[in-house]
């Protein structure tokens, strides 16, 4: 018994393994689910959802603390900052006092953090220790947000107001804006610190920007909802999801060509690349699901039932970002 | 896990997946292509919500009439048919519950609330909420809901006395209260320009406590089917102890009593929307057992309140205005 039970465990190892190679061992893949206020843990080998854990209000979109060591969830509803585990899930610590936070993003060199404040029409400015730096009113539903490599301008899309500004972060100012296509939602810096790409999410493209001369260099053609992005790792290829077309679209930031598109049912909206390259994990928001595609067949190969409109995602073994 | 526990959970998950399927497919095949060509997918995650709003109403409704209109076949104050007064709280219910009006509302109460909360916010005020106070609730939503329900009761219990105190709310509110063929549909009778003073008050309580968690859209509409109960044409009493936990048929249909519903010194009693409490707290809990007839005593003496909806509305801005 004792020998069959070590094949059975050998054999279950292998398979865990194989399917969730691209993982380390033990590590989950968390999901915010905005709409029910918890945090999907979801295993990578057995693609199962192991646990539900109860983080805050309308929790949308997450990201790890600069030494990786933490997992930051932004409560826009609970006005509070949610600290996980990155490897596991496991809830750790909380900040309150974050006024609406949706959208977060530390500049490069670390020493801002910037909470764009999606319902209230507000940019506010921390410093990494979370003191409130800056409150910065802008045009209507402010979305996302992009640094220079330098980390002295946040670029944040202003959705309603069709357009996208720029803050200088020594004085937290706006220093100026350019008018874009319809409800402009990702933003994403190209790693050669040249141009910015900004999802057209009411539109069907993506708008190529040179930030230095504020000027519209390109549009490309991707699909309905063009939304947001996640780097492919290579230093070369970014994803874009196109959440009403139901596809995600690759692009060449050096050519600044698309790629390919391929289809990913159910409203797909934030991305993570496995480390090795070879799988996208998006949350497909309106079906409710965590799925998984194949990135040499281009095909969705799992579904994974999750929480109420799931939004952000993570896992440690991911991609590197650009 | 037991066989038992097992077979709820897959009954349970087979239900949440074809609802989300149900969901999901109304949203991306009408919904969505609809904001897309107007413009608006700026509120494309708002609308996904309505969309539930709109399905929870529709199958709410199914529900009401079918288990509601047996209860009134088989326990009815009155005995009667479905008249014209009746129909016109069917279309109220309709109005209300598959979402209509509130999003109406919603967006006209959007900007006021979201232009104070963000002012406050610039002069460092961020609403605080029940959970910094008791923080045992952030690991359970469901308590947190329930403190937040019990909130939003009390706050609406006020609001209720408020409605028969002051004047000008009275004006509005009385059409709530010119029903005198009351069924379940009798919940939503309500003047708009009522609704949106309620909600408007409740927005600001919500700056003052926070916001409840928004995924037990069930319990939701499980508080709004007792509202709907308690308005309904039949006998019914929770009693000794129930009619102190939750507002029964019998309880509120004093509250629309002709003469106790609006009268005496509280300008009406039982006010209480679903827990009686605050009634038996504050002294306005009637001493009346029965079940009056419904009105309001100035109708006997032939005031008009209207009938149909756009007649019942526009009299109530002309009371509103001191003449009618």
């Amino acid at each position: 018994m004792k020998t069959i039970g070590k094949v059975i465990g050998l054999a279950a190892f292998l398979v865990a393994t194989a399917t969730g190679a691209a993982h380390g061992p033990g590590e989950m893949v968390i999901v915010l689910n905005s709409g029910d206020g918890t945090v999907s843990i979801v295993d990578p080998a057995t693609r199962k959802e192991v646990k539900r854990i109860p983080v805050g209000k309308e929790p949308h979109h997450l990201m790890a603390t600069p030494d990786n060591k933490e997992l930051i969830v932004a409560n826009a509803a609970s006005n509070d900052l949610v600290f996980l585990d990155p490897k596991s899930g496991e809830i750790l610590r909380r900040v309150p006092n974050i006024s609406d936070p949706y959208q977060i993003g530390y500049s490069p060199d670390k020493k801002w953090f910037v909470s764009v404040s999606n319902r209230l029409d507000r940019v506010d400015i921390y410093t990494a220790d979370f003191k409130l730096a800056k409150r910065i009113p802008t045009g209507k539903v402010p979305s996302h947000v992009a640094f220079t490599a330098d980390s002295t301008i946040a670029f944040v899309t202003v959705q309603e107001s069709n357009e996208f500004i720029a803050i200088d972060l020594a004085t937290q100012k706006e220093i100026w804006k350019l008018p874009t296509g319809k409800q402009p939602a990702g933003i994403w810096m190209t790693p050669d610190d040249r141009h910015l790409l900004i999802g057209i999410t009411g539109e069907s493209h993506v708008e190529v920007y040179d930030w230095r001369a504020k000027k519209r260099v390109k549009k490309m053609l991707t699909g309905l909802g063009a939304h947001n992005f996640v780097a492919r790792g290579d230093g070369r290829h970014v994803f874009l999801s196109n959440r009403m077309a139901n596809s995600v679209s690759m692009i060449d930031q050096q050519s600044l060509e698309v790629k390919e598109t391929f289809n990913v049912p159910g409203g797909p909206d934030c991305m993570e690349v496995t480390k090795d390259g070879k799988q996208l994990w998006t949350t497909t928001r309106w079906i409710r699901m965590l799925t998984v595609v194949d990135l040499e067949s281009k095909k969705v190969v799992q579904q994974i039932p999750v929480g109420k409109s799931p939004h952000g995602l993570f896992f440690l073994s991911h991609a590197p970002r650009q | 896990m037991d066989p038992l526990e097992n077979l709820v959970l897959g009954f349970a998950g087979a239900f949440v997946a074809a609802w989300a399927q149900l969901h999901a497919t109304l949203f991306e095949s009408v919904v969505q292509p609809a904001l897309f060509h107007l413009g608006l997918t700026t509120w494309i995650e708002m609308a996904f919500d309505w969309t539930e709003v709109f399905l929870i109403g529709a199958v709410e409704i199914v529900l009401l009439a079918l288990v509601l209109t047996a209860l009134e076949k088989w326990r009815p104050v009155e005995a009667r048919k479905v008249s014209p007064a009746v129909r016109v709280d069917v279309i109220y219910t309709l109005l209300v519950r598959l979402g209509a009006l509130p999003l109406a509302i919603f967006f006209l109460l959007l900007p006021l609330v979201e232009g104070l909360d963000g002012w406050l916010r610039l002069h460092d005020y961020i609403p605080p909420k029940i959970e910094d106070a008791f923080p045992a609730l952030l690991a359970h939503p469901m308590a947190s809901f329930l403190v937040y329900l019990v909130i939003i009761d009390f706050a609406m219990y006020w609001i209720h006395r408020a409605q028969h105190r002051l004047g000008f709310w009275w004006a509005l509110h009385a059409l709530h209260h010119s029903q005198r063929e009351m069924t379940f549909w009798t919940d939503d009778r309500n003047h708009v320009l009522d609704m949106v003073f309620t909600d408007a008050v409740l927005a600001l309580v919500a700056l003052a406590v926070g916001v409840p968690p928004g995924q037990f859209v069930l319990l939701v509409a499980v508080s709004r089917a007792l509202e709907s109960l308690a308005h309904a044409n039949v006998r019914m009493s929770f009693g000794r102890v129930g009619e102190w936990i939750l507002v029964s048929p019998r309880f509120h249909r004093v509250h629309h009593a002709i003469g106790p519903g609006h009268e005496g010194r509280n300008h009406g009693s039982n006010f209480a929307v679903l827990f009686p409490v605050w009634d038996h707290l504050f002294g306005t809990a009637s001493p009346v057992r029965d079940y009056p007839p419904t009105g309001i005593r100035d109708q006997l003496t032939g005031r008009d309140y209207g009938e149909g909806f756009w007649r019942q509305q526009w009299l109530g801005f002309k009371r509103l205005a001191g003449r009618a």
